[in-house]
Formats: structure tokens, sequence, C-alpha cells
């Protein structure tokens, strides 16, 4: 039987793909790999009767036009949304709450400068009036400037006319910001360390860039993009990450898409024809009018697709797309609720709800990220800490916790040694380090679980083990991404289509990839052009 | 003496002396006021010790664009450039890399090292110069306004729109990547020997407080490459008599034309009449009108010290604040001897008349910036040397030498200590640095001047010592510099305008910022 279309790889954007292909009445077959969907976006019990997020945390936030496109909250997906947003460290231990709400952050700031506090709020509405007019464009398909077509030209016009309601201040602001170096943004708004740190923070999350590197400050404009403000989220499903993809499966369930776990493709022959292969790895053979592949483009490119069917040219540039990653992430099961200094324990269940952030200056950072341009993880990492049990203790057993742990930098490729043989030096660094700010944590861990991104690479199969597919650069952003004149969502091979972090507008848990991408297969199958 | 001028400019640096050149040779009455005694502003000659005449500064030339070379026929003004002939890169293991400007032979020399490289190296020459000639009209063009709703401004995008669009496709692929890497991941694209991206990345970061791994980087490394010397891209050289030669060529073009040219006349303030600019006060009190006053100084100093901040908008004010200079280089002239012994190539060659470059490697580079990023200055410095006095011999005593030393990283905000206590051991770091490579440079040292950024803020009026007038970073550059929505040589202030390397398409020994500026001021004057 020929489908319409096959998903390869069930990550939370392969599942909005095929949940919108569906809806538009095609039928679509998914193929994951693993025994559990969702890709990054999963909850595994990694220790008896203790259950993690195992990779990404928190939402992106997930799109608002894709959870109601999909009835997601129908389907059973639900949102815990604690007041606090972050909670990071100054250098001499004093905390830092930013909340969602602004006047409560305000007074917060005010412990540590009575200048940034009355900057903030006028820092937010900045970032909100260019996000709300960057936002569309997260959800258009990229218009080409390589060829642009009529309707290209047409898209860049509607960008042009958005931008010109920012008015001039703002225009030139966005202009100016994009290509920036996050701590000097930072440091144009505030001058309390932490919360530079902070707000750097978005900037650096998953990439190879510390907060020096010009660039950084994209990071926060697609945040305020994604929610109007520019300092990360903390928007958890209920259940963990895999109650997104829960939801996702129960709405393409009930839409007949067939879901097919351990099936583990082995190679895509997507070149003329009607009609487009799919080989798994046992030898079956599968056939459908389009293929979409969830991987990464590196792993699509290099690992799925016959060499000989790919302009050497083209290839030659996806082997340059630049997807080494930088992060690792660690699970732990833990005896009772860490201590962390400056938060009592009457407030420590409403301020540690959300993100606790290791990072406590730009210069902070900015080291963290040095050590990896010479191949060693930082013996001082950022971390991005979060304890979903606060807010959903159905994840652990009664009293006890699980914290989710990302930590930055880890370098995919270690110059001294590999992933393997120093995973538990690596660990044992995080901890010493952590404890230094949770002190007494060491002894409530029960269990431990250890990613670094060569596990990220083999067990999740990002290649390089990169978070969000490749790195979200200047150089491979928006119409350059993954590659200028392939931004949209098509590939060289005619039946062969992208619908993951790798194609814009990039990674985190947003689902606009797969939404975007479904859009142009459906028009493709349509047409029947393809 | 006294009577008005049309135009009056403000510092004899090469953008202000090109300024007043081309204003002049369209009729313009023009005075041009150099603070120092010498003219030349950064592109100056001096004798600092005696007997021996350095390009104080900037050292080697290869940005000055040909049509002002043409246009004021600065040959018979007594310009004359000297090739440079290659770069010499001693590596620690006692091998090196020697490119020169014979094409063959620096193939097989990369070839030595890594044959795909050599291979890579004519393909990569190739995209380069593509670059260059797509970049090239841009240079000498005002920058549009994107925000503009005037036809004639939608016209010049259109124009940078339509440009793009005639590339072919894998031409756009690099641009684009041009644009936005830093230095070394676009080299890792095309090499693998370490001692030669080192090398080639080091000019993405000269004048800019970046890494060589800092986004951004590989821009600079197209405007590095887009010198051109008797229409030859990519070719570097000295002027004969030091860099200050190219100055004094163009103020000889310029007084030919009936510009008068004051040294010693520092400027106390823009004088200013219901917010338009009618002339300057001279620190001794002189006043002189002008309908016009150009500045080819610093935005800092034109407006935050010559102007006053209660005269300007409130956004403007804050857009000069964010304009970041953060100097990063400093500057180390020797007096020598005799010339160095390089432990990697023995004795004296033709190796020593090119550059010598102590980059060796990519880590090298970085760690010498991670150093700077943390307030110190690196210590093991990215240094280019040249020895002008081996090509070009009158610039030293019989059998002596000069040797210019460019170093990177000097932050100019230190975070212990300051400068004035820092300089000699800055000094120290910079010849202990090359004594590894030449053993014997110690001994040959006659004199030695250091400059550090402060040292270049207070001698050159460069702001925080930064050589190219403020950054080269992607947010400062084209529309956006110096400052968003006054990037097309005007200024808030009516009859002001800027046309140093602070405007478009900012630093090094061009001319193209006076030469954009003289042209777009016509058009109004």
């Amino acid at each position: 039987m020929t489908v319409d279309a096959i998903i390869v790889g069930a990550g939370h954007n392969g599942l909005v793909t095929a949940c919108y292909l569906a809806k538009a009445g095609f039928k679509v077959l998914v193929l994951e790999r693993r025994e559990i969907v969702g890709g990054g976006a999963i909850t595994e019990e990694f220790h008896p009767g203790f259950h993690c997020s195992t990779l990404d945390h928190t939402t992106g936030p997930l799109n608002g036009q894709v959870i109601s496109d999909l009835n997601l909250t129908q389907h059973g997906l639900e949102f815990i949304t604690p007041e606090v947003r972050v909670l990071s460290f100054s250098t001499d231990h004093r905390p830092l709450c930013v909340y969602n709400d602004t006047s409560r952050t305000i007074s917060e700031i005010e412990k540590f400068s009575s200048r940034d506090a009355a900057r903030y709020p006028e820092f937010l509405t900045s970032f909100s009036r260019i996000g709300n007019v960057l936002a569309p464009v997260l959800s258009m398909t990229p218009p080409s400037i390589n060829r642009p077509t009529a309707n290209d030209a047409w898209q860049f016009g509607k960008i042009g006319l958005a931008f010109r309601g920012l008015g001039k201040k703002d225009e030139y602001r966005l202009l100016r910001w994009g290509p920036m170096a996050v701590a000097d943004l930072a440091a144009e708004w505030f001058d309390t360390e932490v919360l530079r740190a902070i707000v750097a923070s978005r900037g650096i999350a998953g990439a190879s860039a510390g907060p020096w590197s010009a660039g950084t400050s994209l990071g926060l404009l697609f945040q305020a993009a994604l929610d109007s403000n520019p300092i990360a989220p903390s928007i958890f499903p209920r259940g963990g990450m895999g109650g997104i993809a829960k939801a996702l499966t129960t709405a393409a369930q009930a839409m007949d898409v067939e879901i097919r776990t351990g099936a583990d493709v082995h190679h895509i022959e997507a070149l003329d024809g009607n009609e487009s292969k799919v080989y798994l790895g046992c030898g079956e053979e599968l056939k459908a009018r389009a293929v979409v592949s969830n991987a990464d483009p590196k792993t699509t490119f290099v690992r799925l697709v016959d060499p000989i069917d790919l302009d050497p040219g083209f290839l030659l540039k996806m082997r340059n797309y630049r997807a080494q990653g930088t992060v690792a992430k660690m699970n732990l099961a833990l005896e009772r609720l860490p201590s962390f200094p400056g938060i009592n324990d009457s407030e420590a269940q409403a301020k540690l709800a959300g993100r606790i952030q290791i990072g406590t200056e730009i210069d902070y950072l900015e080291r963290a990220f040095d050590a990896s341009k010479y191949g060693e993880f930082s013996s001082e990492p950022f971390l991005d800490i979060t304890i979903p049990t606060l807010t959903d203790p159905t994840l652990a057993p009664d009293g006890k916790h699980v914290m989710s742990i990302q930590i930055q930098f880890a370098p995919y490729k270690l110059r001294n040694g590999d992933w393997k043989s120093r995973g538990q030096e690596f660990a044992d660094t995080v901890i010493n380090h952590l404890s230094r700010f949770a002190p007494g944590i060491k002894d409530s861990i029960i269990a431990g679980q250890v990613l670094t991104p060569l596990d990220l690479e083999e067990t999740y199969g990002l290649s390089g083990g990169h978070i969000h597919h490749g790195e979200q650069s200047l150089d491979q952003f928006f119409t350059f991404r993954p590659l200028i004149g392939f931004a949209q969502y098509r590939t060289p091979l005619r039946r062969l289509y992208l619908c993951g972090a790798g194609t814009h507008p990039g990674g985190g848990i947003t689902g606009l990839p797969g939404a975007n991408a479904a859009r142009e297969i459906a028009k493709d199958l349509k047409n029947g052009r393809r | 003496m006294n009577n008005k001028f049309d135009v009056v400019v403000i510092g004899g640096g090469h953008n202000g002396l090109v300024n007043a050149a081309y204003l002049a040779r369209a009729g313009k009455k023009v005075l041009v006021l150099e603070r120092r005694h010498v003219l030349g502003g950064a592109a100056v000659t001096e004798e600092v010790f005696p007997g021996f005449k350095f390009s104080v500064c900037s050292y080697v030339v290869s940005l000055l664009r040909p049509e002002i070379i043409r246009e004021l026929d600065l040959p018979r003004h007594g310009l004359e450039i000297l090739p440079l002939d290659g770069t010499f890169t001693p590596m620690p293991n006692g091998d090196y890399l020697w490119r020169v400007n014979d094409h063959g032979r620096t193939r097989r020399e990369i070839a030595r090292h890594s044959k795909l490289d050599a291979e890579a190296y004519d393909e990569y020459g190739r995209a380069m110069i593509e670059m260059a000639h797509f970049v090239k009209p841009i240079m000498s063009m005002t920058p549009p306004d994107p925000t503009t709703l005037s036809p004639r401004g939608w016209k010049n995008l259109a124009f940078l729109g339509r440009r793009f669009q005639k590339l072919p496709d894998d031409d756009k692929y690099n641009q684009v990547q041009l644009m936005t890497m830093s230095a070394v991941d676009f080299l890792d694209q095309w090499f693998e020997t370490d001692v030669l991206k080192a090398t080639m990345s080091a000019s993405g970061i000269i004048g800019t407080f970046l890494g060589v791994r800092s986004p951004g980087t590989a821009y600079v490394l197209l405007h590095h490459y887009m010198g051109e010397i008797d229409g030859a891209f990519r070719s570097w050289g000295f002027a004969r008599g030091g860099t200050g030669a190219i100055s004094n060529a163009i103020a000889d073009a310029a007084r030919e034309a009936g510009v008068e040219i004051r040294t010693e006349a520092p400027i106390e303030k823009i004088l200013l009449s219901n917010g338009r600019a009618t002339g300057v006060v001279l620190k001794n009190g002189d006043e002189i009108l002008a309908n016009v006053v150009s500045s080819s100084v610093d935005p800092r100093l034109t407006f935050t010290k010559m102007i006053g901040e209660e005269h300007l908008p409130n956004d403007f004010c804050d857009d000069l604040k964010r304009y970041k200079y953060r100097g990063s280089s400093g500057k180390v002239n020797l007096a020598l001897s005799g010339l160095p012994n390089f432990k990697a190539m023995p004795g004296e060659g033709p190796h020593l008349r090119g550059a010598i470059s102590i980059s060796p490697g990519v880590d090298y580079m970085e760690r010498a910036y991670d150093d700077a990023k943390y307030g110190k200055f690196s210590r093991r410095p990215y240094i280019d040397m040249v020895i002008p006095s081996l090509t070009d011999p009158s610039v030293a005593p019989p059998g002596k030498h000069v040797m210019s030393c460019f170093v990177q990283y000097a932050p100019y905000n230190l975070k212990e200590g300051s400068w004035d206590d820092k300089r000699e051991e800055f000094g120290n770091t910079v010849v202990d640095t090359i004594a590894e490579h030449a053993p014997n440079i110690k001994d040959l040292i006659i004199d030695r001047q250091v400059l550090t950024p402060l040292d270049l803020e207070r001698e050159f009026g460069l702001s925080e010592g930064n050589i190219f007038q403020g950054e080269l970073t992607l947010e400062q550059l084209f529309f956006l510099r110096p400052v968003p929505g006054w990037a097309q040589y005007k200024t808030p202030i009516k009859n002001l305008y800027m046309c140093g390397s602070a405007t478009h398409p900012g630093g090094g020994i061009m001319g193209a910022p006076g030469r954009n500026a003289a042209l777009a001021m016509l058009k109004e004057i």
C-alpha cells in the first residue's frame, strides 16, 4: 500500500506534521526508531517510581495555533505555569526571581538596583512590540532570497509592511539587535550582573556560543516572538514533556494516522517518479508519495540518503552545516527538596518551581563557554534546572523529587579522552559544582541519569548531539535554515521534505517547524506536482 | 584671512584630506584644521628616534580606493607603493608557513602542509574575489536608509537586492556566510591546516574586540581581502617614505585644488547658531566661520566634546553612547641594529620583506582573545610585524632597521591597573613573544616605542584607542554606522557632516568615507 506521506521520526514536530496532513485528508504513516514517541519531548521512568522529562524540560512554549488546530487540550494536554520564570543567584549567592508578573519582578530587582528595576518594564514592552511583529514570521514559510517567486516577493512585502509598523526607532533596534552579542544587549539595559546573565542565558541556550559571541541576541528576539517576553519561560506540560507527545499521539490516532515504533529507517529513496521509498533496518520496504524527515538535516542527508542521489555541492554544504552540540543533561531522583541560598523553607515551594539557573554573571557564562572552545567541558558550567515534582507531584513517589538539569557547556568532541570514559568525571564535576549552590544535595541523591552529547546522538539520533538540530546562528537562520535555497521544507530530492528543528523557525518545543512543513507538503500533495 | 569658508574640515587625517580635496575640486573654498603638528592622523610617518622613521600607527596599505588614487592623481603627488611580499608565519615546532605573492609557490608551500588545502586555496581565492567584486560598489555608495519611505531610498535598497539576485547560487551561499559567520567557522569549511587558518583568520579580528571564533569576523576577512593595489586584489604594500607619505600625497593634491591646511590648530568647539553649524572655535579662541563643517574625527569627539549633548536629540545621544569603540590593539615600534633571526628560517632572506605573523594556531589566537575578554592584555598576543626598511632604506640609518609590530589584544579597559603603569610590561610581553621565534631580537633593540590603546587615544584622538574609529561589527556597519538613521554622512545638526572612519565603509587607509561624504555633501551644498 502506498500512503500519502511517511514521517521519519516521531518527534513532536513529526507528530505535528502528521496531524496536520491527516487533518487535510492525507493518509499518513509515522515511523519511530525508538520504542517511545516524542523525540526530545518525552517523559521516561529513569529510576523506579521517578519520571522525568528526559531531554527538554520546558516548552518553547508550544504554539497556541497548533494547540487549537489539533485540539490538543481535548486530547489531554494540560500546562502548568508556575509564577516564577527564572530564579538565579548572584556571585555572592543572593537570589533574584523573575516572575511572570512584572510588578513582583520589579520589587525583586529593586533589591539589586533601582535603576534596573525602573528600566525593566520598558525592556519588556520594547521586546514585546518587536516580538509581536516577528511572531507571524515564525509561522510563515521563509521566502526564498535565492530565487524569489512572485509569492516570495509578496511574503517579503508582508514582512516589510509589518516592519514599517514598528516605527523608525524600533525598526533600527531590530536591525541592530539581531547581530549583536547578547552581553552587549543586556548591558544596554541593566547594570546588575545576575540580571544580565538571566537575560543573556536565553541567547546562548543550546548554542555553541558565549554571551560575547555576536549574533546571540537573536535568541532573545526569537523568544520574544514566541511569547512576547525575551526571558526564558517556565511552562511544563502535566506529566512532563511526554505529555505533549501523548496528546499529539492521541490526536494523530483519532485522525487515523498510523504510528509504528521500533521502526528503524535505514535508507530513504526519494528521487523522481511517482513514489518514494523508505527501507527499514529489518529489510521491509515502505512506499509513499512523499517522505518527510523529522530527523535533523545532517542525519537526513548524510546518513539516510544515498550520497549519489545528491548534488556534491549540496552534500558539501550539508556536511558543513554546523551541528556540534554543547549541552548535556542530568536527571536526578532526590530524597527531598534541595535547599538553595537565600530561599527559606516556606517560600521554597513557590520560588523553586520555575527554572533555577546557575549562571551568576556574564563572565561566568563566557568562562563556561571558553572551555568548550578547546574541547573541554566547563568546570563551572551554566546550569538550567527544573524540579517538576514541585508542580506535578505524580512524577515521583510521595515526598520525593525529580531534578532535571541542562548543562552547558559540554562539547560533543572532547579533546582529551571521550565521553564514554569521562562520563563519570563529568557527572561528578556537575554535582560538586551544584553543591556549592545547593549544599547537601549530594546526600539526597537516590539515583541519577547522565546524558552526554554522545548519548544524545546515539540514543536520540541528534547529529552531533545538537539539541536544536543545528546551530541557530545568523548563518543558519530563517531563510538560511538549514541552507540558503532550501528553507521552504523542500529538499533537492523531489519527494523528500524536512519538518524538524533543522528548519525554520528552529529548535525548542514549539511545533512550528512541523506545522509550517505540513502546509507546504499539503500544497504539493494537493497540486499533484510531486 | 578671516573671510568665510565654504567648508571647514575637522582633522587632517587621510579621510579629512580626501574629503577636502574632493570638495575643493568641485570649486568649494575649503580649510582643513589639524590638531597635531603633522598631517595624516593615524596614517602618519614620524621620526620617533633620530634617523628612524616609523609609520607610527597604520603601517601597510591596500585598501586605498583606486578611484581616489586615480581621481586625485596621487602618484603625481608623490605616492609610490612598494609591494609587500607575502606573509611568513613561524611555528613553535620549527616549521613555518610562508605565503608569497607568487601563486604557484604559495600553492606548493600549502601543499607541504596539506594537499587538500592547496587545492581548496585556489577555489577559496576565486570565491573571495567574487565576493569582493560583489561588495566593491557597496563601498562607494552612501548607505540607503532601510526605514525610508522615499523612492530614491527604495531604489538603492532594490539595487542591493538585485545585485544579490544576480550572484550565482554558490556565491549567494558564500556571501551570506561571510556576512554572518566567524572567520574560523568560515575557513574551517575550506581548510584543515591549523596555522593556515590562524594566519588567515587574523585579518578578521584586526581592530575589533572579537576573537577568530566570534561570528561577524568573516566579514572583516573580506574587508581586508578587498585591498587593491594597481588593480590587483589582495596585495598589500608599503608607501615609500612610510604611511605618512600617503597623507602627504593627498594633502598635496588637496592644496593643488586650493585647500588651505593648518596644523597645530586644535578645535575647542563647533559653532552653532539656531541648530546649524556655522564654523568652529579654535583652542586659541579664533573663530572660523564656514557654511558647512565636515568632521573627520570620531563621533565621541565630534558630538560629545565639540558640540555637547544639550544641543542634540536625546535618542541620538543614547545611540552615541551605545556606539562601541573598545580599542583592542596596541603598537610597538622597534629601532633595530640588525635583522631578527627566526628559528624557523634562519638568516636574512626574502621572508623578512613581507609581513611576519605570530599566529601559530587557532587556539593561540583564541586564547589571546580570552585574556582580553577578562580585561588583561594577551599573555601571548597575535603580532603582525613588518620591516619596511628592507624595502625602503630611506626610513632607517644605513644598516639599521625599523620594525613595526601591530599587537592584539590590548583592551582599552584593563581590569586591574592602568595603561600608564602597564605600558612597559606590555612592551616586554611583545618582545618576549617575538623572542620565542627570533631569540636575537632582544640584543638588536636600540629603542622602542610602545603605543597602548590609551596612547592612541591621547596622541591620535582615537576614542578608546580604536583604530577604526569604532568597531567593525555587524551592528555598526553600513546603514547602522555610526548610529542608526545617521549613516548618510549627515548629522542631526544642520550643515554638519561626518567624513571619517566612523562612517560607511569604515576604517583602514581606504579614503572611501572621505570621498563618499564629499559626494553626498556636494549634492546638498
